[in-house]
C-alpha cells in the first residue's frame, strides 16, 4: 500500500529541491502574468538575464545591491534567535545613514579618520532607534513588532525633513538631498566598494558567536524557550537586550555602507526598502547565516531585474509582484517537503 | 419533577435512565482504556465519576460524547440505542460536556461566546440585542454571568459558568463536568454546587469526574468508582467514607513492589537534611497563594515522597526547591546556608537536579536539537565548552552518552527534540538531571505518561540516586508509586503541608484522609522556628 505520510523534519534534499520549484513556480506565474498583459516574458527573461549576469555593469549592480540586503537580513534573523521581530531594520537603516551622514558632512578631518566616525555614528544610530522598543518588549512586555514597525516611519519622515530641508544642499545642484558625503568606502571592484566582504564577515562573525560560544548557545536556547532559559539560569533579559541592540546596529551599518559607498548623499527613499526586504532575506535563510547570503544574492537579482524590466516599460510592482510569489510559493514548499510516499505492508492478519 | 436527593427514590417504573452505558470498551494500541463499562445515570442525580488518573474516566466520557466510537457496548439514551458519529450528535441528544480547559474565544464577550457556532443565532443582530438574549437565557437556567464582558477579564470561575451556559442553551439534559473544582477557589465552587444541585432539580442529570473525596461526598448522589478502565463498583454516596472511597479507587490488590530497601553499600540517610524549608509561602503565577508555610527537610540518601491532589501547591513546590520561584515569606537552608533568594543556575551549581512537570515547555527548547538540549546543564564546563568557546562536536558527544544511558535511540542529534516521543524525551531529560544531581533530585510527576516499563526504570534511576546518597523529592499523584519508593511521605492540600508520615508505619487510607484535607494526628515534623 502506498500513503503520503507526514514526517517531522523534512530530507535536506527534499527541502533544498522544494525551495528550486518555488523560485522556478513564481517565475512561471509571473510570466504568465506578463503575458496575459501583452508583455513577451521570454524575451524579458533573456534581456534581464543577459543585463544581469551579461555585463561587468549587472555584476556590479547586484553586488551593490546584495551589500544592504545581506546586513538588513542579518540584522532581522539574528533577532529571531532571541526571539524577537525586528520589522524595524528600515528605520533603524535611516537612522544609521542619518547619523552617518551628520558626521560625514560636519565633522572636519581626513577620511582615515572620519571613515571609522562615521561607521560609529551608523552604529549609534541603529542601536538608538532600536532602544525604546528593546527596553520596552524587555521590561514591560510591549510587542516590538510594533514598535519597531511604527519607528520605521519616524526615520523615513525625518530622513526626508533633514535631507529637504536643514542639510539641503547648498550648491543646489540636486533636489532633495544633502551635500556630498566626501569620505568614500575604498572601492573594490569597478563600483563594488568594500562594504561587500565587510557584509560577508559580520555574517560570518555572527554564525560564530551564535554557534561556537557559550554566549550563543545561551542565546539559541533562551530565544527558543525563555522558560528553559530561566530553568537553566540564564539571564533571559539581558540576551534579550543585547542582541536587539547588535540587531540595530547591524541595520544602522547598512545605513552607513549605503551613504559611505553607494549613494554618498542623504535623500528620502534612499532605503530603497532594504528594510523590510530584511524580513524575506531572514525568513527564507531560516536562521542560518549560509541561507542569509543565499537569500540576499536572490533579492538582489530580483531587484535588479525589477530594475531592468523598469526600463522595458514595466511597472515597478512586477518586482514585488515577484517577490511575494517566491515568499508564497517557499512556504508552501516549505511544508510540502515534509511529506514523504511511504510504501506499507499490507497487515496479513 | 421535584428535588429527590435519595437516587433509589427516582427510578419510578417505566422511565429508563437518561444515560445506559452496557458493556462499553475501548482499546488503543497496547492500553486497555475501557472493558466492560455498565454506566446508569438518572434523571435528577448527581453522578461522581471517581477514579485515578488513567483509570478510564475521560475516555468514557469521551464515548459518551461522540468524540470515541466504542469497540464494544451499546450507548442508550432515554430508552433508545445511539450510536454517535460525531459529538454534534451526541449534543443534539442532549449530552453536554465541560472540559477542564474551557473552551472560549478570549477576545470575544461571553454573548458572543454563547451564540458562536449555535444554529439558533439569529443572522443579523446587535450587539445590545445579543447581550439582551444572552442575559435572558442566563436567567432562565440561574446563572449569574456578565454578557458584555470580554470573556479574557473574567475570573476563571466566570468563565466556567460561561461554559455551562453555553452547553446548557443547547438543551442538555446531561450535564458532563471534568474535574470543574480543579481551577475554582473554594467559594466559587460552592456557587457551581449549587447551580448544579438547581440543573438537576428541573429533571436533568449531572456525570461529576473527580478524584478529589471529599467534594465528591459533599455533592453527588452516587458515585461509580473506575480503576483500570473498568468499573469497580457503584455506590449510593451515603453509605460511602472517604476511606472506603481512597481504598476502591487505589484497588485491593495494591501491588507493593518495595524498592525502600537498600542494598548493602548502599549511603546512609545523613542526620544533618541537604534542604530544609521553614513557613516558605509562595505565590502562583496569578498571584494567589499557592504553597502556605511549608516545612519540610530532606536528607540525603533518602526519598520523600510528595502526595496530594494535583493543582494543591506541588508545582509551586517543586519551583521553590529548585530556584524557579521566588519565595514570598520563610526560609530556604542549604547545607546550612541561607539559599531563599537564590536563582535556578545557583540550585543547579549546588547540585540540584529538577525533572519538570511541564518537560516540553520548562525542560526543554522544543525547536533545537537533540545536542543542544541534553548539555543545556553542562554546556559552561568541559568537555563541552573550553572558556568562552562552545564545542558543537563535544556537545554531540556528551549527548551521545546521556541517550545512550537513558536508552533512547536517537536517529540524528542535529534534530529537534521534539521529535522525539513523549517517553524518550522524560528519559532524556530524567538521566541529564541526573548527571548534575549530586545533592538533591526534585523529580515531578515523572512518571506521567510513560509506560509501565518506562516507569519502572526510572524509578531504579532513583533508588540508584538515593544508594548514592543524594536526597530525592518524589512529587507524583500515584500513591502506589510514593509507598513502593518513599521513606517518608508528605501530603500537600491547598497549599499546605498536612502532615509527613513515615512509609513504613503508614497506610493508603491515612494518606487519603490527608489528601482530602484532614489534618494527621501523627503529625511526625513539626516546623521549628529558625
Amino acid at each position: 500500500m502506498i500513503r503520503i505520510q507526514y514526517f517531522p523534519s523534512p530530507q535536506p534534499a527534499v527541502a533544498l529541491l522544494a525551495r528550486g520549484l518555488a523560485i522556478v513556480l513564481a517565475l512561471v506565474c509571473a510570466g504568465l502574468l506578463l503575458a496575459a498583459s501583452g508583455a513577451a516574458p521570454l524575451t524579458l527573461a533573456s534581456q534581464v538575464i543577459k543585463s544581469t549576469f551579461g555585463s561587468s555593469f549587472g555584476l556590479e549592480d547586484v553586488g551593490l545591491l546584495v551589500t544592504p540586503l545581506i546586513l538588513t537580513g542579518l540584522s532581522v534573523s539574528i533577532a529571531l534567535k532571541i526571539g524577537a521581530w525586528n520589522i524595524g531594520a528600515e528605520g533603524q537603516f535611516y537612522a544609521g545613514a542619518l547619523a552617518a551622514t551628520g558626521v560625514g558632512l560636519f565633522i572636519p578631518g581626513p577620511t582615515i579618520v572620519i571613515l571609522p566616525l562615521m561607521f560609529v555614528a551608523g552604529v549609534l544610530g541603529g542601536v538608538i532607534w532600536i532602544l525604546i522598543p528593546t527596553l520596552a518588549r524587555a521590561y514591560t512586555n510591549v510587542s516590538e513588532l510594533i514598535t519597531t514597525l511604527l519607528l520605521n516611519f519616524v526615520g523615513t519622515l525625518l530622513a526626508y525633513y533633514v535631507s529637504t530641508g536643514p542639510w539641503l544642499d547648498p550648491g543646489g545642484h540636486a533636489l532633495g538631498t544633502t551635500a556630498r558625503v566626501r569620505h568614500d568606502v575604498p572601492e573594490l571592484w569597478g563600483t563594488i566598494h568594500w562594504g561587500l566582504p565587510l557584509a560577508i564577515l559580520l555574517t560570518i562573525i555572527v554564525t560564530v558567536l551564535l554557534n561556537f560560544t557559550r554566549w550563543g548557545y545561551q542565546v539559541r536556547v533562551a530565544g527558543s524557550n525563555p522558560q528553559a532559559a530561566k530553568y537553566a539560569g540564564m539571564p533571559f533579559r539581558r540576551h534579550l537586550i543585547t542582541v536587539m541592540l547588535l540587531s540595530g546596529a547591524i541595520a544602522g551599518i547598512a545605513g552607513m555602507l549605503e551613504i559611505a559607498g553607494t549613494v554618498h548623499r542623504l535623500q528620502g527613499g534612499i532605503s530603497n526598502n532594504f528594510g523590510y526586504l530584511g524580513i524575506m532575506v531572514a525568513v527564507l535563510a531560516r536562521g542560518s547565516a549560509l541561507g542569509v547570503l543565499a537569500g540576499a544574492a536572490l533579492m538582489a537579482v530580483i531587484l535588479n531585474s525589477g530594475i531592468i524590466l523598469q526600463t522595458q516599460g514595466l511597472n515597478t510592482s512586477t518586482v514585488l509582484a515577484i517577490t511575494g510569489l517566491i515568499l508564497f510559493f517557499t512556504a508552501i514548499g516549505d511544508e510540502l517537503a515534509h511529506y514523504r510516499v511511504v510504501r506499507t505492508e499490507p497487515a496479513t492478519a | 419533577m421535584n428535588v429527590m436527593p435519595e437516587a433509589a427514590a427516582l427510578r419510578s417504573p417505566g422511565t429508563p435512565p437518561i444515560v445506559l452505558l452496557k458493556g462499553i470498551a475501548k482499546y488503543f494500541p497496547g492500553v486497555i482504556a475501557n472493558q466492560d463499562v455498565d454506566l446508569e445515570v438518572w434523571a435528577g442525580e448527581i453522578h461522581a465519576l471517581l477514579g485515578e488518573n488513567g483509570a478510564g474516566k475521560s475516555t468514557l466520557m469521551n464515548v459518551l460524547t461522540g468524540i470515541y466510537k466504542p469497540d464494544a457496548g451499546e450507548i442508550i439514551i432515554d430508552g433508545y440505542a445511539r450510536d454517535f458519529a460525531s459529538p454534534l450528535e451526541a449534543i443534539a441528544a442532549g449530552i453536554g460536556m465541560v472540559h477542564q480547559h474551557f473552551k472560549l474565544v478570549k477576545a470575544f464577550t461571553v454573548a458572543e461566546n454563547i451564540h458562536l457556532g449555535w444554529s439558533e443565532t439569529p443572522p443579523r443582530i446587535s450587539a445590545e440585542a445579543l447581550e439582551a438574549r444572552t442575559a435572558e437565557l442566563a436567567a432562565a437556567l440561574n446563572l449569574a454571568i456578565q454578557p458584555g464582558a470580554r470573556v479574557e477579564d473574567l475570573s476563571t470561575g466566570e468563565q466556567q459558568r460561561v461554559e455551562i451556559l453555553r452547553v446548557l442553551t443547547r438543551q442538555a439534559r446531561v450535564l458532563i463536568l471534568d474535574e470543574p473544582t480543579a481551577v475554582l477557589t473554594p467559594a466559587e465552587a460552592r456557587e457551581l454546587f449549587k447551580a448544579l444541585r438547581d440543573f438537576v432539580s428541573r429533571g436533568n442529570a449531572v456525570i461529576f469526574i473527580s478524584h478529589k473525596l471529599d467534594e465528591v461526598l459533599e455533592i453527588s448522589d452516587r458515585i461509580s468508582v473506575l480503576r483500570g478502565g473498568r468499573k469497580v463498583t457503584t455506590e449510593d454516596t451515603r453509605n460511602c467514607s472517604q476511606k472506603m472511597l481512597a481504598k476502591l479507587m487505589v484497588g485491593h490488590e495494591i501491588v507493593l513492589n518495595d524498592l525502600r530497601g537498600r542494598s548493602a553499600g548502599a549511603a546512609p540517610v545523613s542526620s544533618d537534611p541537604v534542604l530544609s524549608l521553614r513557613n516558605v509561602s509562595a505565590y502562583d503565577d496569578l498571584g494567589n497563594i499557592a504553597l502556605n508555610r511549608a516545612s519540610l527537610d530532606i536528607h540525603a540518601g533518602e526519598i520523600l515522597g510528595i502526595a496530594g491532589v494535583a493543582g494543591n501547591g506541588q508545582k509551586e513546590l517543586s519551583q521553590v526547591l529548585t530556584g524557579m520561584r521566588a519565595v514570598a515569606s520563610g526560609s530556604i537552608v542549604v547545607d546550612g546556608k541561607a539559599f531563599s533568594s537564590a536563582g535556578a543556575g545557583e540550585f543547579a551549581d549546588f547540585g540540584v537536579g529538577h525533572i519538570p512537570e511541564d518537560r516540553l515547555t520548562t525542560g526543554l527548547a522544543p525547536a533545537l536539537s537533540v545536542t543542544d538540549n541534553a548539555v543545556i546543564r553542562e554546556y559552561d564546563r568541559a568537555p563541552v565548552s573550553l572558556g568562552r568557546w562552545f564545542r558543537p562536536g563535544a556537545a554531540t558527544a556528551l549527548a551521545r552518552s546521556i541517550a545512550e544511558a537513558a536508552a533512547v535511540a536517537v536517529p540524528d542529534f542535529a534534530m529537534p527534540v521534539r521529535n522525539l516521543s513523549g517517553g524518550n524525551q522524560q528519559r532524556l531529560v530524567a538521566r541529564r538531571e541526573m548527571r548534575i544531581a549530586s545533592r538533591l533530585l526534585i523529580a515531578a510527576y515523572p512518571s506521567r505518561g510513560l509506560d509501565v516499563g518506562a516507569i519502572n526504570t526510572m524509578m531504579r534511576y532513583f533508588v540508584e540516586l538515593r544508594d548514592a546518597g543524594v536526597g530525592v523529592i518524589l512529587i507524583s499523584e500515584e500513591l502506589e508509586e510514593l509507598l513502593n519508593l518513599s521513606d517518608r511521605i508528605a501530603v500537600m492540600f491547598h497549599g499546605e503541608i498536612m502532615g509527613i508520615v513515615e512509609t513504613a508505619s503508614t497506610d493508603i487510607e491515612a494518606i487519603g484522609m490527608l489528601m482530602g484535607g484532614q489534618r494527621a494526628a501523627m503529625r511526625s515534623l513539626e516546623p521549628a522556628g529558625i
